[in-house]
């Protein structure tokens, strides 16, 4: 995905992170690397964007410590990596840099984890992309079902044109984890909203009942925190097909913090909320006062639970009046529930009553 | 006493003679087998190498033959059966002294206990030196007439398995109903403890199954060929004495008159505390001891207390001193670091006692459990009755918080990968019962072995500390040193251009002076290597001197010294350096000569000079001088001491009274002339053992900012 940047650009962001640690060298100081703080306490709301993003809070990675200069050395074995896969035309995942990595002597990394996040730290410092690096991840995208045709191209360098309705089966359209342009087509749809749905049981649910077709809706599978690519095609679809975004989670602190994500920006991927997140989306279910209304079966918060709820009320993208009440109920309450409770009421209430009544105050039945 | 009133006096006290359940037998009958052969040779001054088997009797549940076996003087052949069959023998109580206390009846409980639960005689065989052969015998106990009886007693060679003849030892054979575990309560572990508190003996052990096999096993070679110092008998204290003994004393005595009953009985009474005692009490000086009523006898301990009296000599203990400590703690745990004090002897209620505590900082003991704690009185292990002992009261009455170790509400044992060694060694240990299994609570006992186990913390926490600083240096070292160089050379490579000189990033990142000391032992030479490399990584050339600690004392030298030093006081070296430039490094390297492999592990380095050095400590002047004045004040006594021509005292090291960090002071005792006197060889070695304790202690005091 790239807004035109020229692999020249990306190698030449890449050396100005070398640069910075040459020049403080040059000056007989410590190598440092500047990058902007990661937590929720430096995200702005970007007004012109719509979106969170990094604030202006730098912290400054020198290598005064061991901890950080082996953190330098193995951001410098990343920039070389990266290079090396640019002039050969080759890319890698994530998993593979940290096998490769093992070779990189002192620069080498204790887990993949450590890999990941120093590659996102490049990301941000550079304001590339981990596409522009050549480096993808490995996680699977999600799935879709519904009236919708893409154009996707395949190894041969085809285009292959598939309706998520007529020609996949039950499983749906498996979303590839590249869903730019260069790889990935919005062709046509007959749809009249998206709902992104979390867990795979509610999904099949919705696909076995016919709610797709029943409501012209397009279905997707987040599979809980959604990556990138399944973000990122959702914002395409509200952009490009101008189609409303519905997001149905389970009620619980976590599916709070994977609607942010969706709809506002998730904290670390915050340099580039701009092609993720969709401030659009809506949140439909299951909320605070649904457990209540529909007398869900629920389960008590836990310690862990009632934490992330705490963090989220000081959280900026919850700041606003409905999530405010919404945490504050659940904390008052101190119950969360799962979409599949609705069960309790028959296999049908999810697509006959629940879904018709919350999508009709949206205005979408 | 007939059959039923034998078996009925040990059921009434199987429990104090260590025979309640069949777990604990074993172990008693080891026990006293093991005491005994320790202590015998220890009076013939032989170093013990002891044996013991287990084997589980084949079709016979619960059935174990115990055999032990020692190298010790034997026993006189008209004397084996008073040995094992003494059952109501009576023991000298006009003197006392520091022994290892059987357990009520001895070596005698276990040939009963085998006769009564499995019907069998004790196979016995002894070989004194001077004799060709070896007597072999069977003991057991005549119920009716209540005395040992031997049987099959005959007169043979003694081989051992290679076929050599057995120049002299005892060996017992056992068999009794008891059951054999592991655990914390165990003969494993009581050989264990044995071994650690007698680092002069070797001892091995093998538990046989039915078939033969071995299940279990432990073998403790002795790391020193220094015997214990021989206990001294002294007479009992009146400040010690409890009503009882006084009036055995008194029925007993052959004295004629009162002053000299007194006098001749209990130490520290002149004759005229003598006489002074018994005006107090209404006595007649004149008066025959026999005919001393109770009453009288009452106002007799009154007087005594009202009395100056002189304190008992401490000179009859036998500590088994710090250095060895370390050795036997070392050869039972894997340690990392082990600190060790043996307090100076003193008095309580007129018994003098000693206290010893170790300290062994381990590896792979378990971090989150308890400390393994390791009692020990008189150099018996005490393996029941933890909670109730006055030694475990002292071990959770120290703020160990402080010193390094975790110590949940500051109650209880300290949890962490270590064990402390704890050592009460007095010619009256007062136990809380018959059980002899916990020493009961004494004021001035347990703040003699507060102040050690203080001393000791501040040991591990120093060690920790430096630990740290080492560790926190070395990471210092690998970022500039390994990871720096590699940012440097991928930075250029990356961007095609020329390396920064290092050197004053170096300085900037470190912005310090870092010292680096090593010891090690050199197997070839036989010498302890020690060094230290000093690093500038500031940008401003530094001068300093520096000062090492070494363990000065007769014996032992600095050899290949790689840069000439100065006696700067006892026991510390020093070196004036060059002005080190930034970037520059230099190293002073030293050898000792003299020591053996594990004497000496650390050492400090101090400085004089400005700024400072991490790895080293800024010296404390005011110490210094304090301690050249005590080093000049001992040589004024040494000289004084000489001039009365004691040729005894001249080789030795007089009395060293170190004040200590926190005011108390270390006597370290010079081994007694009756030791030197007897011992030959041995008591000059002991003398060099003493004498490393001291520079031990001497070191002690160099340690700053405690």
């Amino acid at each position: 995905m790239s807004e035109g940047k020229t692999t020249d650009d990306v190698v030449e962001s890449l050396h100005g992170v070398a640069q910075e640690m040459h020049d403080r060298m040059l000056k007989g100081t410590a190598p440092t690397m500047t990058l902007p703080v990661r937590t929720k306490k430096n995200i702005e709301f970007d007004k012109r964007l719509g979106v969170y993003k990094y604030g202006k809070k730098r912290t400054v990675r020198d290598a005064t410590s061991l901890r950080s200069a082996r953190q330098l050395l193995r951001a410098l074995h990343i920039i070389e990596f990266i290079e090396e896969m640019i002039d050969a035309g080759k890319s890698s995942t994530l998993r593979e840099m940290y096998y490769i990595s093992e070779g990189w002597g002192h620069g080498k990394f204790g887990n993949q984890n450590e890999s990941n996040n120093l590659a996102e730290d490049l990301e941000i410092v550079t304001k590339c992309m981990r596409e522009d690096f050549k480096l993808r991840p490995e996680e699977d995208g999600s799935r879709m079902i519904g009236n919708m045709t893409i154009n996707e191209r395949n190894r041969r360098g085809e285009w292959m044109r598939i309706n998520a309705r007529d020609d996949v089966g039950d499983s749906g359209y498996g979303v590839p984890y590249n869903v730019e342009s260069e790889k990935l087509e919005l062709v046509e749809h007959d749809v009249d909203f998206i709902m992104a749905i979390e867990t795979g049981g509610m999904f099949d649910r919705l696909v076995e009942n016919g709610f797709d077709e029943d409501f012209r809706a397009g279905l997707l599978h987040l599979k809980g925190q959604p990556a990138r690519s399944t973000r990122r095609i959702l914002k395409r679809m509200n952009e490009e097909w101008n189609l409303p975004i519905v997001v149905f989670l389970d009620g619980d602190p976590w599916s709070f913090r994977i609607f942010a994500s969706i709809a506002y920006g998730a904290i670390k991927t915050a340099h580039i909320s701009e092609y993720l997140a969709t401030p659009s989306a809506t949140y439909l279910g299951i909320t605070a006062d649904d457990i209540l209304a529909y007398d869900l079966p629920s389960d008590d918060l836990s310690n862990k639970d009632i934490e992330a709820l705490k963090a989220e009320l000081t959280d900026p993208r919850f700041a606003d009046g409905w999530w405010q009440q919404q945490i504050k109920m659940m904390l008052d309450t101190g119950k969360k529930a799962e979409q599949q409770s609705l069960a309790k009421y028959g296999l049908d209430y999810v697509t006959d009553t629940y879904l018709p009544e919350k999508l009709a105050d949206l205005g979408l039945s | 006493m007939q059959q039923a009133s034998i078996s009925e006096f040990f059921e009434k006290n199987k429990h104090f003679l260590g025979f309640d359940t069949l777990q604990r037998s074993i172990i008693t009958a080891v026990k006293e087998s093991v005491d005994n052969s320790l202590d015998a040779c220890e009076e013939a001054r032989y170093l013990p190498t002891i044996e013991i088997e287990i084997h589980k009797v084949p079709g016979k549940s619960d059935e174990l033959l115990m055999i032990s076996q020692d190298n010790g003087p034997g026993i006189p052949p008209d004397a084996i059966t008073r040995v094992f069959g003494s059952l109501l023998f009576g023991s000298r109580f006009h003197t006392i002294r520091q022994t290892r206390g059987q357990q009520g009846i001895g070596i005698t409980g276990v040939v009963m206990y085998s006769q009564l639960t499995t019907g069998k005689h004790t196979h016995v065989i002894s070989k004194v030196e001077k004799e060709a052969t070896a007597v072999h015998l069977n003991i057991g106990l005549d119920t009716k007439k209540n005395k040992a009886i031997s049987s099959n007693r005959k007169r043979e060679h003694w081989f051992n398995a290679e076929g050599e003849l057995i120049p002299h030892g005892v060996r017992v054979e056992a068999r009794m109903k008891a059951k054999y575990q592991r655990g914390k309560q165990s003969v494993y572990q009581y050989l264990r403890m044995t071994s650690i508190v007698n680092p002069h003996a070797s001892i091995s052990f093998r538990v046989f199954d039915e078939g033969g096999a071995v299940i279990d096993g432990g073998d403790w070679p002795r790391v020193t060929d220094v015997l214990p110092t021989p206990v001294k008998e002294i007479r009992p204290h009146p400040h010690g004495l409890e009503i009882g003994s006084l009036q055995r004393f008194l029925r007993e005595s052959d004295e004629r008159k009162m002053t000299s009953f007194l006098r001749r009985n209990f130490s520290g009474v002149s004759m005229r505390a003598a006489r002074d005692i018994l005006a107090r009490a209404e006595i007649d000086e004149a008066r025959r001891p026999t005919t001393v009523k109770a009453e009288e006898a009452q106002g007799l301990l009154a007087a005594f207390r009202q009395v100056r009296i002189m304190p008992p000599p401490t000179d009859c203990l036998s500590p088994i001193e710090d250095l060895l400590i370390k050795k036997g703690l070392s050869k039972a745990i894997d340690s990392r670091f082990v600190s060790t004090i043996t307090r100076s002897p003193t008095v309580a209620s007129g018994n003098p006692f000693q206290v010893e505590v170790g300290l062994i900082f381990g590896i792979d003991m378990p971090a989150d459990g308890p400390v393994e704690v390791l009692r020990f009185a008189n150099r018996v292990p005490l393996m029941y009755q933890q909670g109730g002992c006055l030694l475990t009261k002292a071990i959770e009455s120290v703020d160990w918080k402080k010193y390094g170790l975790d110590h949940p509400g500051g109650r209880g044992i300290p949890k962490g990968p270590a064990a402390i060694l704890i050592h009460l060694a007095s010619t009256n240990v007062q136990f809380t019962s018959e059980a002899k299994e916990a020493v009961s609570d004494n004021e001035e006992v347990l703040g003699e072995f507060r102040l050690a186990l203080q001393e000791v913390g501040r040991g591990l926490r120093s060690h920790k500390r430096k630990s740290k600083q080492r560790e926190k240096a070395k990471e210092k070292f690998e970022l500039v040193n390994v990871i720096l160089p590699a940012i440097s050379e991928k930075v250029s490579a990356i961007l095609g251009r020329e390396e920064p000189p290092l050197a004053p990033v170096i300085s900037n990142i470190m912005n310090a002076v870092f010292l680096e000391e090593t010891t090690e032992w050199d197997p070839a030479e036989k010498v302890t290597r020690c060094s230290f490399q000093m690093f500038n990584y500031t940008p401003r050339p530094r001068q300093y001197t520096l000062l090492a600690t070494w363990p000065e004392r007769e014996g032992i030298e600095i050899v290949d010294e790689s840069r000439e030093g100065k006696r700067e006081a006892k026991g510390l070296r020093k070196w004036k350096m060059d002005t080190l430039p930034p970037g520059e490094n230099v190293t002073v390297s030293f050898a000792l000569d003299g020591l053996t492999k594990g004497d000496w592990t650390e050492f400090e380095v101090f400085f004089r000079g400005a700024g400072d050095i991490i790895g080293a400590t800024k010296l404390d002047e005011k110490l210094l001088e304090e301690i050249r004045r005590e080093e000049e004040a001992g040589i004024e006594r040494q000289d004084l001491l000489s001039t009365e021509g004691d040729e005894e005292f001249s080789t030795g090291e007089l009395d060293e009274v170190a004040p200590d960090a926190d005011g108390t002071s270390a006597v370290v005792q010079s081994p007694d002339e009756e030791s030197r006197a007897d011992g030959g060889a041995d008591a000059e070695t002991a003398q060099r053992e003493a004498s490393e304790v001291t520079g031990q202690s001497n070191l002690n005091d160099w340690r700053v900012g405690e």
